[in-house]
């Protein structure tokens, strides 16, 4: 199953994923309209110590929000594996349970709405808006196989340049 | 600050100047964001954009160079994209030099006609300008002051095929020689505006190397016209700066007086309401308002050539309140009535905290506007005397609402000497350079470094200026200092006699001999034209080209577009220039080369990019070094 990895070293800051991932969860489909209807982005790039690192769920395998969630609006789905509260049988009440729970701090809260809000690996996009908008390969959207292995191969390679 | 580490309030620390983290932790309290508050919520920056990769030009972009893309959608490439805006942002820099001098050419016609308030203050320098620029000298100083304001402004207005006059005046020989080589050599600055702006719309010159030669064109049309014919009007108008002394920081605001602020570039206004505040109708408008009196602070550059003519038209001047960085400040000590807004730097984030007192903001200039500023008084040499008065007048009765509960001036203050000028140090030497040549020679004094320019809150407030200039005299290299980093220097102490003390022993002996500071205050921004002159003579005076000096150029707070101008200049000029943060060209491989390692084959100069300043100076040190030996000294 692939999922969005993060190759932190290659990212500028730009924010363009966080623009990309607004227009893709506006009405509009457009960057300046999600500007106009005040779409709050689901990516976060977090600056510290003069790195900008983008930061997103994990949908998680074991989804400790699925578990906090009190109204069980919060699903991981079988299929897909992602983890959403929204378009299931129950809905958010905006108790910022699941908020409290991620690890990750990858779920925000849409105060105006009273509803959480978070990556939902664009719902059934072919590749996710954030990753197809990263202009410096920063974000990847591949399975775990794929990004280890590639990550084991460059170890590989820097070891043998070492020795 | 990046450099502190043991202080207890490290962690929110924003500036070097005590003064300012007080006030600064105030504006906190009170929930008011500052520009160092809006510089965090603004992380991360685009890295596109700060390696100047993004061309927004047409409406095909924006358009960025990136791994996936190495051509804009027109198929321009990094190199041109950051060629081109490095055009762009010098041109800026160029216009807004020319409206300070084209304001400035106007005041003296009007003068000369005796229809503003000032005068000719120095005739000497006005005849011998006059004689340089072969005007007959039987006429009087009023109709010598006319005809040199129309050879400036034909020098603004002429065709870009007609050299400047300016530049075939005062540049030295061996300059020119350079610059006509490589096609550089500037002609009317209105013009150069015109064709780099056209150079660089859309799909004109893709030609990265003809583009950075544009840059130095008008750079070096910057050096000439808004540098050194802007500084040699204004001591012409407004008196040639003498050695005095004034004082600086926050700790100087007078809780009991109506308290003006002089903020920006331009001091035509400023020196007005100088005259205004000294009327006896003003004085008793204050007293029946309460106060004890009527008194003018400077903030940046017009402060700082107030400063520098306190021993001439500025005497009632009370100092410096601060730089750039910390024009928010000053009115977060609820003490200040009026800020007079001239030409650039007002920022907007300046009526953001004059909202949360009574603080009234102006602008003084036709070109400057704010959003919720509604009041303008826009200069005009022959109304400014009724002009000046109006806005003593609305200072007083802004002072009648300000909230004394709400005052709080931090205490520190430091004395500063200031009114150093070619002819000032000519001067305290004699009327020879030779006593400082000698030290020179005899390596007391290393060579001369010229910390100039901008305050950057990328680099913490003057911190990076600061340890730059006491790396310096630490090394017995003289610091000579203008524009923001002048203000940062007063405020630290370091443009005392006293602090010699920090000095190497030869530079600290030097300054004790002559009882001057080893950081020298040479006034404004503007006034790197003068140390631009001090270089050009001390070249003259030893027959050798300013390249060939040691002497180098630093730059380390840069902010803006005149400050790229400038540091351009300098490169062209022949001298080694640091400029942080690093500019935003690093996303061309060719223009960074250039920039930092070709061009010093062909003006002698070029870009030294070092963030560390401790690194940065000793870079500096190795090139003084390698320039003594070229010397022979």
């Amino acid at each position: 199953m692939k999922q969005i990895f993060v190759d932190i070293d290659k990212c500028t800051g730009c924010l363009t994923c966080t623009l990309a991932c607004a227009a893709e969860h506006s009405s509009s489909k457009d960057i300046v309209g999600a500007m106009l209807e005040k779409v709050q982005p689901r990516i976060s790039v977090e600056a510290v110590n003069g790195k900008a690192v983008p930061l997103m769920c994990r949908h998680c395998e074991e989804p400790t929000c699925v578990d906090a969630c009190m109204t069980g609006a919060m699903q991981k789905d079988k299929e897909t594996g992602i983890v959403s509260n929204e378009n299931n049988d129950q809905s958010c009440i905006g108790c910022w349970m699941c908020i409290m729970a991620c690890p990750y701090g990858a779920i925000q809260p849409n105060e105006e709405e009273g509803i959480a809000i978070k990556c939902d690996k664009c719902n059934g996009r072919e590749v996710p808006a954030c990753v197809e908008s990263c202009h410096t390969g920063a974000l990847l959207y591949v399975d775990g196989k794929t990004f280890t292995q590639e990550k084991l191969t460059k170890t590989a390679k820097a070891l043998t340049e070492a020795s | 600050m990046s450099d502190c580490k043991t202080c207890p309030s490290v962690d929110n620390c924003y500036s070097a100047h005590e003064t300012v983290n007080q006030m600064q932790e105030r504006l906190d309290d009170m929930g008011v964001d500052t520009v160092f508050t809006r510089y965090e919520k603004q992380q991360p920056q685009c890295g596109f954009g700060m390696q100047g990769v993004c061309c927004q030009l047409c409406s095909h972009g924006p358009c960025r160079i990136t791994p996936k893309a190495s051509k804009g959608i027109c198929g321009a490439s990094a190199d041109t994209i950051v060629a081109r805006n490095l055009v762009r942002l010098t041109t800026h820099g160029v216009a807004a030099y020319s409206h300070h001098l084209e304001e400035l050419a106007k005041t003296i016609k009007a003068t000369a006609n005796g229809k503003t308030p000032y005068k000719i203050q120095d005739e000497g320098k006005l005849r011998e300008i006059a004689k340089v620029a072969g005007l007959d000298l039987n006429k009087t100083a009023n109709e010598l002051a006319e005809q040199l304001a129309d050879v400036i402004l034909s020098d603004l207005r002429k065709d870009s095929g007609e050299p400047l006059a300016m530049l075939e005046l005062f540049a030295p020989e061996t300059r020119k020689k350079v610059w006509r080589e490589l096609g550089v050599i500037p002609g009317g600055v209105h013009s150069e505006i015109r064709d780099a702006l056209t150079k660089t719309m859309s799909n004109i010159n893709t030609d990265p190397i003809d583009l950075l030669l544009t840059s130095l064109r008008l750079s070096i049309a910057t050096g000439y016209t808004g540098l050194v014919a802007t500084v040699t009007l204004q001591d012409i108008l407004l008196g040639t700066p003498e050695v005095t002394e004034s004082e600086a920081d926050l700790g100087i605001i007078d809780p009991d007086t109506v308290n003006i602020v002089a903020h920006g570039h331009v001091p035509l206004v400023a020196t007005a309401v100088l005259g205004a505040i000294e009327s006896d109708e003003m004085i008793k408008y204050a007293k029946e308002a309460g106060a004890n009196g009527i008194k003018v602070y400077g903030s940046m550059c017009t402060g700082q050539e107030l400063m520098q003519r306190k021993g001439t038209t500025a005497s009632n001047y009370s100092g410096q309140l601060g730089n750039w960085l910390s024009q928010e400040h000053h009115i977060a000590t609820g003490a200040i009535d009026l800020v007079m807004m001239d030409m650039n730097c007002s920022i907007p984030g300046m009526k953001s905290v004059a909202d949360k007192f009574h603080t009234k903001l102006v602008s003084v200039d036709r070109i400057l506007r704010m959003e919720g500023v509604k009041d303008n008084v826009d200069y005009d040499p022959e109304k400014v005397e009724e002009q000046a008065k109006e806005l003593v007048k609305m200072a007083v009765d802004t002072y009648k609402k300000r909230d004394k509960g709400k005052v709080q001036i931090p205490g520190h203050k430091s004395a500063a000497v200031a009114g150093f000028s070619v002819e000032s140090i000519l001067g305290a030497l004699g009327g020879s350079l030779d006593p400082l040549l000698d030290e020179i020679k005899k390596g007391n004094i290393k060579g001369i470094a010229a910390v100039v320019g901008c305050t950057n809150n990328r680099n913490g407030h003057d911190d990076k200026g600061l340890t730059i200039m006491k790396e310096f005299i630490k090394n017995d290299v003289l610091v000579i200092a203008a524009g923001c980093m002048s203000s940062g220097a007063e405020i630290e102490g370091l443009m005392l006699p006293s602090a010699a003390d920090q000095a190497g022993d030869g530079l600290k002996a030097v300054c004790n001999a002559l009882g001057v500071p080893p950081v020298l205050n040479f006034g404004s921004c503007v006034d790197i034209g003068r140390i631009g002159a001090a270089v050009t003579a001390i070249a003259g005076a030893l027959g050798v080209d300013p390249s060939q000096l040691p002497v180098v150029a630093s730059a380390p707070e840069y902010l803006e577009q005149k400050a790229i101008a400038d540091g351009i200049f300098a490169v062209s000029f022949g001298l080694l220039t640091h400029l942080g943060p690093v500019p935003p060209v690093t996303g061309s491989p060719l223009v960074t080369k250039v920039l930092t390692e070709d061009i010093e084959g062909l003006t002698g100069g070029k870009v030294l990019v070092e963030e560390d300043p401790v690194k940065a100076v000793e870079k500096m040190l190795a090139h003084i070094e390698k320039k003594r030996q070229g010397l022979g000294i």
